[in-house]
């Protein structure tokens, strides 16, 4: 039978960090990063004696990033204990949610194109729940030991458990985008995937056509870039259908991606007894969530992709390139800045997808950090526009902002690239190539208009950076049909 | 309690017991087991719900970083290796 | 000297009678000569106390005295203490020395108390004889063949053999009440969320409380006043007022509604000691009290219910020692798993494992629903039996505990038997109620018998006034060590 003889049946629990300042249940930084356990207290490494208290900011975003995508919040949270043995959870129990978690179903409308046609689907969301992300282990082969680092125990997760509503690897990485792309705007969640702070368990079957119940899954976890995501079902596919057409059965187990090998394989031995023993959090309060409480957090959320991608087509620019500024947040927060400063949503996009992503798409700019402004490219958008610089140094103006920085229109005036219209100037220079050009000039008003692009060019040559060739054209063409009357 | 039960439990609670050990354990947990059964005659069930301490947003935590513990004085009841807890290579 | 109250000493500091650092020299000779055999500490700090009680007395030459500075206490094992090793009593934390301080020890120092050392407990606080201790099995002050019960039995022997002022314990299902009663000492069990946990190795979070022993009512209310209050590293501390716990002092017991849960009085109970709280409650009526009878079905189920709560809780708790992070590491060669089981194997005692083997069942998939799903339903019907009993009443009058001490060498093997003498005590920690433990008369070979009142949440100066008024009453027999 051929993998195209069955139907995948993918569902995912995608981990994203959320961006407060302190961890969930104590006072230490949640920035990524930092030097071996340097963001570690009593409590984060599960010292006894140790109590946690819950981080309000992390309850905040996790109910927005309900709201992003969809959810109902419940009114009465409750966490729980998930008990089990890892070097990197020093407690040996995660805080998570099981029974009452923040957020209830929800539903993810995605768009992507098959074989150039474009599609789009609701995943349905089956809960968000608020939980803390564990620490990370160095392996030291030389020495046989894993070494634990805990500045990430205890940074607040949010753990968006889907329905298994996928039915291609396609839908599973555009979902995942989606879903960070919500986040982002929302303003919970930076989803870096490099740095970890988005995250996916896929859990994956396999049906044959015309079956209606799922097939046996395995759950693939800790799959940590779109990439692999994508990977890892189409492997998993492969994998699953060989095994079902060998007439063999799928084991119900957890397993890894190895995204250098591009495979798959079980991750924890059978040996092992397995039970979560879930059960409440003695030491955590439950929160009630009042209606101005949920108001108050939904009314703070920003403008989302969808009414963003509305707004600038209804600026006039084309629905594609409308999309490609709203599918990255810094881009356009970018764009909406530079608004202020020039209201020309159309020019400004030409720059933007043009000029702009281009170079961060070489590896040029690093766009969460460019040493232009908002308000100084919207400048330079608008000298180009003025012909106060010509297209071409427009670029090269950039090409020097996004280096140095710096003003444009300084920038302009040092490298000779500013044009000031002197008109004064224009027809001096015009009554000079005249005079010194009588050959050409005689052969224009005789008939021979030809001759006018050679003339041009010399006033031009002449001119450079004193006027726009929109100016010296129409002042040449003046004086020339003067000299024809 | 079954011998087959506390072994199972004493896997989950990560524990190791002689065969001996484990005799005595059956027989203590096979009593302690029997006083946990009274309960078995009284038909009640837990309700979250009652469970409510009218906690809210505003009696949370308010999210301010503060200072961590030194990592010398975070290992300092450890085995440690450049700054880190130390186990033995962990495998998946 | 030693045999003094807290108040008394207060006194005798502040007319400067004694120096603080005299006083603190007095409890350390008496250490050094009485716990050879009485066995109540498992660390005595004496150079850091000594340090202390100098600060102190330099306190109190500048007239900044608050009510426990230069005051000599002891703290039980399971507190943390920065830099001071807290063992729990278990192999397990033999060398443990935490980087941070409990709450309540910040709090002690903020008022210059001097701490004398660490009192000895069973391990991780499981227990109601101390026997189970790693380190320091703690024998009775009345009869060193006897043990002083527990968990707190070090804090509570050594208050009865004033080898400290006053002392801090934890009570998880009777942990001070039933020492307290066994040790002839006055003990109090504050409501839960009254004083904060942080720094009290948890033993079963939803009902751990820290409260103070003493040889009054008094002296425990000046201890509770100072360590009692909100904390913002306890997210189940109350936020509620803190009053003074003794400003029902002396208000009398007039009109007061004092109820008797026949249950408690049941078979089980020996009957010294039931006629000995019997007589109690009739000097309460003495004194104007008024006697209601009430009733609590459900408590023949509550050793039930708080065992497998408590023991669910601690097996969660108890999972963090792995010899990873501190606390015992095998020296055993092999994988990270091999490492930790035999870590654990080889740093818990028996009791713990037992009751870390009861949790995994109680909250294992198949049982969970009958045995804590079931606790935790049993647990609010109970809470609901005890509202509507302060319906009809301000107090509840109790035995602390069915007997009194017993040998040392008797129960202690027979978990079942040790469990269900549980039964005085654990309700009131199933409720998150306050209640204190007060002696109130002696068996015939002069061992003490202690009752317990129980109040209202947030309630315990009514407890605190009734006891002293109970104590004004009686006359105190001290231990002769």
């Amino acid at each position: 039978m051929a993998v195209s003889d069955y139907i995948p049946v993918i569902g995912l629990e995608i981990h994203s960090e959320l961006l407060t300042n302190s961890k969930v249940f104590c006072t230490c930084s949640a920035e990524f990063g930092g030097e071996k356990n340097t963001r570690c207290c009593p409590v984060c490494s599960g010292l006894p004696g140790t109590l946690p208290v819950i981080n309000r900011r992390a309850v905040e975003f996790a109910i927005k990033a309900g709201y992003a995508l969809g959810c109902g919040i419940n009114k009465f949270s409750v966490w729980d204990r998930k008990n089990y043995f890892y070097p990197d959870l020093p407690k040996a129990y995660q805080i998570s949610e099981l029974n009452l978690p923040i957020c209830l179903a929800g539903e993810v409308p995605i768009e992507y194109e098959e074989n150039g046609e474009k599609k789009s689907k609701v995943i349905r969301i089956n809960h968000i729940h608020l939980e803390e992300d564990a620490g990370k282990l160095v392996h030291d082969d030389l020495n046989g030991v894993s070494l634990c680092d805990y500045n990430r125990c205890g940074v607040p997760l949010v753990e968006i458990v889907t329905e298994p509503d996928m039915r291609s690897p396609e839908e599973a990485r555009v979902l995942v985008e989606t879903i960070a792309l919500l986040l982002q705007y929302a303003g919970v969640s930076d989803c870096k995937m490099e740095e970890g702070s988005i995250r996916a368990d896929v859990n994956i079957s396999l049906m044959r056509k015309g079956d209606t119940k799922f097939g046996t899954r395995a759950e693939i976890k800790n799959v940590n870039s779109l990439k692999s995501i994508y990977r890892t079902i189409e492997y998993e596919i492969k994998r699953q259908a060989q095994i079902l057409d060998r007439g063999g059965e799928i084991v119900q187990e957890t397993r890894r991606f190895d995204a250098n090998k591009g495979e798959t394989k079980s991750m924890r031995s059978k040996e092992d007894a397995h039970d979560y023993k879930y059960f409440p959090d003695p030491d955590i309060k439950q929160v009630n969530l009042r209606d101005e409480d949920l108001e108050r957090l939904r009314a703070e959320l920003p403008e989302m992709p969808r009414e963003r991608t509305a707004k600038y087509i209804g600026f006039g620019i084309p629905e594609k390139e409308a999309k490609i500024i709203v599918s990255d947040k810094v881009i356009s927060d970018f764009f909406e800045d530079a608004l202020k400063t020039y209201d020309n949503p159309k020019s400004l996009v030409n720059f933007i997808n043009g000029e702009i992503l281009r170079r961060i798409n070489l590896g040029e700019i690093d766009k969460t950090a460019p040493r232009y402004s908002p308000a100084e490219v919207a400048k330079l958008v608008q000298m180009s526009d003025t012909e106060k610089v010509s297209k071409n140094d427009a670029k090269e103006i950039f090409r020097e902002m996004a280096e140095k920085g710096g003003d444009p229109e300084e920038i302009a005036k040092a490298r000779g690239m500013l044009i000031v219209t002197d008109t004064g100037k224009v027809l001096e220079v015009i009554d000079q190539v005249i005079a010194s050009n009588e050959k050409a000039v005689g052969q224009y008003v005789g008939g021979d208009v030809k001759v006018f692009g050679f003339l041009m060019g010399q006033c031009s040559k002449a001119l450079r950076g004193a006027a726009t060739p929109k100016v010296i054209k129409e002042e040449l063409e003046k004086k020339l049909k003067s000299l024809c009357d | 309690m079954e011998l087959e039960m506390v072994k199972y439990l004493s896997k989950l609670a990560k524990l190791s017991y002689t065969d001996e050990e484990l005799e005595q354990a059956v027989k203590d947990m096979t009593s302690i087991i029997e006083i946990m059964d009274t309960i078995k005659d009284i038909d009640v069930t837990y309700d979250p719900y009652k469970d409510n301490h009218n906690v809210y947003l505003e009696d949370l935590r308010e999210d301010v970083a503060q200072p961590s513990l030194p990592t010398d004085k975070l290992l300092q009841n450890a085995v440690n290796q450049d700054n880190c807890f130390v186990v033995p290579k962990v495998v998946e | 000297m030693t045999e003094k109250t807290v108040k008394q000493l207060r006194e005798l500091l502040d007319r400067k009678e004694i120096s603080a650092p005299e006083l603190t020299k007095e409890y350390l000779k008496r250490i050094e000569t009485v716990d050879k055999s009485l066995e109540s500490f498992i660390t005595v700090t004496a150079d850091k106390a000594l340090a202390a009680a100098e600060k102190a007395q330099e306190r109190i030459n500048r007239g900044e005295t608050a009510p426990l500075t230069g005051i000599p206490l002891a703290i039980k094992d399971n507190i943390c203490t920065e830099g001071v090793k807290t063992t729990c009593a278990s192999r397990m934390l033999e060398n443990f020395v935490p980087p941070y301080n409990a709450t309540v020890m910040e709090k002690l120092d903020a008022q210059d108390a001097v701490m004398l050392g660490k009192t000895s407990l069973d391990e991780f606080a499981m227990g109601g004889s101390t026997q189970t201790s790693a380190f320091a099995k703690t024998r009775n002050p009345y009869d060193i063949s006897r043990v002083p019960g527990g968990s707190s039995g070090g804090s509570a022997a050594a208050v009865g053999g004033d080898l400290c002022a006053a002392s801090l314990g934890s009570d998880t299902g009777g942990s001070i009440r039933q020492p307290a009663s066994f040790c002839g000492v006055t003990g109090i069990k504050p409501t839960y969320g009254r004083v904060s946990r942080y720094g009290l190795v948890a033993f079963a979070s939803s009902f751990d409380q820290i409260g103070p022993i003493a040889r009054s009512a008094e002296d425990c209310g000046i201890i509770l006043n100072a360590i009692s209050g909100s904390d913002p590293h306890d997210g189940t501390s109350s936020r509620n007022a803190v009053p003074d716990f003794n400003e029902k002092i002396g208000k009398g017991m007039k009109g007061v509604k004092i109820a008797v849960v026949k249950e408690f009085f049941a078979e089980g109970v020996d009957d010294e000691v039931r006629n000995s709280v019997m007589a109690a409650i009739d000097t309460y009526k003495a004194m104007g009290a008024e006697i209601v009878e009430a009733s609590m079905p459900s408590l023949k189920y509550a050793i039930a219910a708080y065992y497998l709560i408590a023991s669910a809780e601690a097996s969660s708790n108890l999972s963090r020692y792995d010899g990873i992070k501190y606390g015992h590491r095998s020296d055993i060669v092999g994988s990270y798993n091999d490492l930790i089981i035999a870590s654990r194997s080889e740093g818990f005692g028996d009791e713990v494992k037992r009751r870390i083997l009861l949790g995994n069942y109680a909250l294992s998939s198949g049982y969970y629903d009958a045995y804590y799903g079931k606790a935790m339903g049993l647990r609010q019907k109970i809470r609901e039996e005890y509202a509507d009993i302060f319906t009809k009443c301000d107090l509840i009058i109790t035995p602390t505990a069915p007997t009194v001490a017993y040998g040392v060498n008797e129960n202690i093997d027979d978990p079942k038997k040790m469990y269900q003498a549980d039964f005085c005590t654990v309700t009131v920690n199933i409720a998150s109620l306050p209640a204190i433990s007060t002696p109130c008369g002696y068996d015939s070979k002069g061992m003490p018998i202690g009752m317990s009142i129980v109040g209202r949440m947030w309630d315990e100066a009514s407890l605190i006034a009734a006891a002293d008024a109970f104590e004004k009453q009686f006359s105190r027999i001290p231990a002769k060590l």
